[in-house]
C-alpha cells in the first residue's frame, strides 16, 4: 500500500503541521513516510502545499506528480491542484472556503465545512485538527489511536486547554468523516 | 541507534554534531537556514561555537580560523553563498586544512530561484573555487545517506588535510524521513596533533597560511595533492549500482533524480523493459569504472537525468562511454521539480524508440 496525499491553502492554515502530524502518525504506526513542503519566499501569508507519502514499503521517490488525496484548504489551491489527483482518488475540500463543486465524476469528495466547524468550537486555528479528523474518519490511513496520540504529543508542552479544545476538533472532525466514509 | 523523523537539514546539522563538529559559521540563505537555526542551539549544547557571520567571506575565513586549531569546523549554503566562500575555499585547500562544506543547492544560475534544482554539480566537482585544487564531493539520496555521509566527512577531511563538500538540493534539505541517528563520537586530537595550532606543544613553530610559496615548494604541495587526489579513485569512490546485469539501458542520477528515476525504472522492469541505474554518491571521485565497465554490447543508451538544465554530469559520463553508445539527457530546472511521471516517460520515450 501507497498513498499520496497533497495539503494546500494558504500561509496560516497549518497546511504543514497537517502533514507533519499525518506522517508523524504514519511512522508512529511503523509504516514509512516522506514529508515535503513547498512553499514561496514570503514571510507570512502566500500559497502553501506539502506532499506526504506513506507506504507499507521503503519510499523510493517523494516526488509525484499525481496524488491519490488533495486537501485543497482554500479557492486558490483547488484551483491549481484538483486536477493532479488521481482516477478513483480523494478531494478533501474545505467548504468554509471553496465555492466550487468538483467538476471530475472520477473523484470522490469530501466536502466539510473546516473553517466554520473550528469557529464554533472556539478557534479558527483549530481548522486544521478537525480537517485531520474528518481525513481520518473518511478513510483507514491511520488509526484514531494513533493520531489522537500524535495530537497529544504534538500538544504536550502547551496548556492543557488548548489540548482540549483540539481534542475536540478531532473528535468532530472524524465524526463528520465517517458521515462520509469513503 | 535512535530512530528520529526529522527534516534534511536538520538530519545532517544533528549527525554533523555527533560526527564532532564543534564550530559552525555560516550566513543566512533559503533552502539551507534550518542548518545554522539548528545548531545555534545544539551546539553551545555540546559546548561548541556557533556564529552567524556578517556574510559569506566572513563565515568561511572563521571556518578558517577554527581548523587550523583542529576543530571539527562546519559552514553551509546555497548556490550563491558557495560562490562567495569560494575564495576561502581555496585558502582552506591551500592551507591544507579539514573542514566541512554543505551546499543544499537551488535553481541558478544568479540569484536563481529559492526551489530546489541540482545546479551546482560544475561547481562542486569541477572548481568550487580558483587554483585548480578538488575536494571530494559526497551527495546523498535519502536522509539516512546524509546523516551517514555526514557523520564521518571529518575522517576523510582529516585524513586528507582537505575540505570535504556535502551537496543535497533543497528537497531533500526539506524533507522530513525516518533517520537512525548514530551515537556521539568521542572527540579525539590523534588526526590533528602534529599540525593544530592548539597543540603545538613542543614544537617550535607552526603556520595555517596560504602562502606565496617559493616556487618548487608550491609546485610539490601540487604534486602532493595529486597524489591524494588520484588515490580516492582507488579507495574512496562510492556508488550504486542497480539492475546492471542485463540492463539495455542505463540511467546516471545522484541524489533526489536518482530516487525519482529509480521509481521509474522499478515500473519500466514491470513491464519487461531492461532498465538499470548507476548513482554516483560520491561526484568526486566519480565513479568511472561503473560507466566504463558496462558491457556495450548489450548497452544500447545511456540517459543522463539531473534537476537542471542543460545537464552537467554528461561530461563525466561521456568520458567514461567514449562514444560506444549514445548518451541522452532529460532534466527540469529553475526550480520546477522531476516528478515521476515525467521521468518515466522520458525515459520510456528513449527505451521504446530504440526497440
Amino acid at each position: 500500500m501507497k498513498k499520496s496525499f497533497v495539503f494546500s491553502g494558504s500561509g496560516g492554515q497549518g497546511i504543514m503541521s497537517a502533514g507533519i502530524m499525518l506522517a508523524h502518525t504514519a511512522i508512529d504506526m511503523q509504516k514509512h513516510s516522506t514529508f515535503l513542503p513547498e512553499y514561496g519566499p514570503e514571510q507570512r501569508g502566500g500559497s502553501a502545499k506539502c506532499t506526504v507519502i506513506i507506504s507499507d514499503d521503503q519510499i523510493v521517490s517523494p516526488l509525484t506528480k499525481k496524488c491519490d488525496t488533495l486537501i485543497a484548504m482554500n479557492e486558490q489551491a483547488y484551483n491549481k491542484f484538483s486536477g493532479d489527483i488521481k482516477e478513483g482518488g480523494l478531494l478533501v475540500l474545505n467548504s468554509s472556503r471553496v465555492a466550487s463543486g468538483m467538476d471530475r465524476e472520477d473523484v470522490k469528495v469530501l466536502a466539510v465545512p473546516v473553517d466554520d466547524v473550528a469557529l464554533e468550537l472556539g478557534n479558527v486555528k483549530m481548522a486544521n485538527t478537525v480537517l485531520i479528523g474528518a481525513l481520518v474518519g473518511a478513510t483507514d490511513i491511520v488509526s484514531k489511536e494513533a493520531i489522537v496520540a500524535s495530537l497529544e504529543a504534538k500538544f504536550a508542552k502547551k496548556k492543557p486547554e488548548i489540548l482540549e479544545l483540539n481534542m475536540k476538533a478531532l473528535e468532530k472532525g472524524i465524526e463528520l468523516g465517517k458521515a462520509h466514509k469513503v | 541507534m535512535e530512530k528520529r523523523f526529522m527534516k534534511g537539514c536538520e538530519a545532517i546539522a544533528e549527525a554533523a554534531v555527533r560526527g564532532g563538529c564543534r564550530f559552525f559559521a555560516g550566513y543566512p540563505i533559503t533552502p539551507q537556514n534550518e542548518i545554522p537555526e539548528y545548531l545555534s542551539w545544539r551546539l553551545p549544547e555540546v559546548g561548541g561555537a556557533f556564529v552567524q557571520g556578517e556574510s559569506e567571506v566572513a563565515s568561511i575565513n572563521m571556518v578558517y580560523g577554527a581548523a587550523a586549531t583542529g576543530t571539527r569546523a562546519l559552514t553551509s549554503s546555497s548556490g550563491p553563498g558557495i560562490s562567495l566562500k569560494a575564495e576561502g575555499i581555496s585558502y582552506l585547500a591551500s592551507a591544507q586544512l579539514p573542514a566541512v562544506i554543505v551546499n543544499i543547492s537551488r535553481g541558478g544560475p544568479g540569484l536563481g530561484s529559492i526551489q530546489p534544482a541540482q545546479s551546482d554539480y560544475l561547481q562542486a566537482t569541477k572548481a568550487l573555487g580558483h587554483g585548480g585544487f578538488r575536494t571530494m564531493v559526497f551527495a546523498p539520496a535519502t536522509l539516512q545517506e546524509a546523516v551517514d555521509l555526514t557523520y564521518n566527512a571529518w575522517e576523510y577531511a582529516e585524513r586528507d588535510r582537505n575540505p570535504v563538500l556535502i551537496l543535497m538540493d533543497g528537497c531533500l534539505g526539506a524533507i522530513m524521513e525516518e533517520v537512525e541517528l548514530p551515537p556521539m563520537k568521542e572527540l579525539s586530537t590523534e588526526n590533528t596533533e602534529d599540525w593544530s595550532l592548539a597543540k603545538v606543544g613542543g614544537r617550535t613553530d607552526n603556520h595555517m597560511i596560504t602562502p606565496i610559496l617559493p616556487e618548487p615548494a608550491l609546485e610539490m604541495l601540487n604534486k602532493f595533492k595529486g597524489f591524494t587526489y588520484k588515490g580516492w579513485e582507488f579507495s574512496d569512490v562510492k556508488v550504486e549500482e542497480y539492475l546492471l546485469e542485463d540492463a539495455e539501458y542505463v540511467v546516471v542520477a545522484y541524489g533526489i533524480a536518482a530516487r525519482v528515476a529509480k521509481e521509474a525504472i522499478n515500473n519500466l522492469r514491470e513491464e519487461g523493459y531492461k532498465v538499470g541505474m548507476i548513482r554516483p554518491i560520491t561526484l568526486y571521485p566519480f565513479p568511472k569504472a561503473s560507466l566504463d565497465n558496462l558491457d556495450y554490447s548489450k548497452v544500447k543508451g545511456i540517459i543522463d537525468i539531473e534537476m537542471t538544465i542543460p545537464a552537467q554530469m554528461r561530461d563525466d559520463i561521456e568520458l567514461q562511454v567514449k562514444g560506444r553508445c549514445p548518451v541522452h539527457e532529460y532534466g527540469r530546472s529553475g526550480g520546477m521539480l522531476l516528478d515521476d511521471e515525467g521521468v518515466y516517460e522520458a525515459i520510456s520515450n528513449i527505451v521504446k524508440e530504440g526497440e
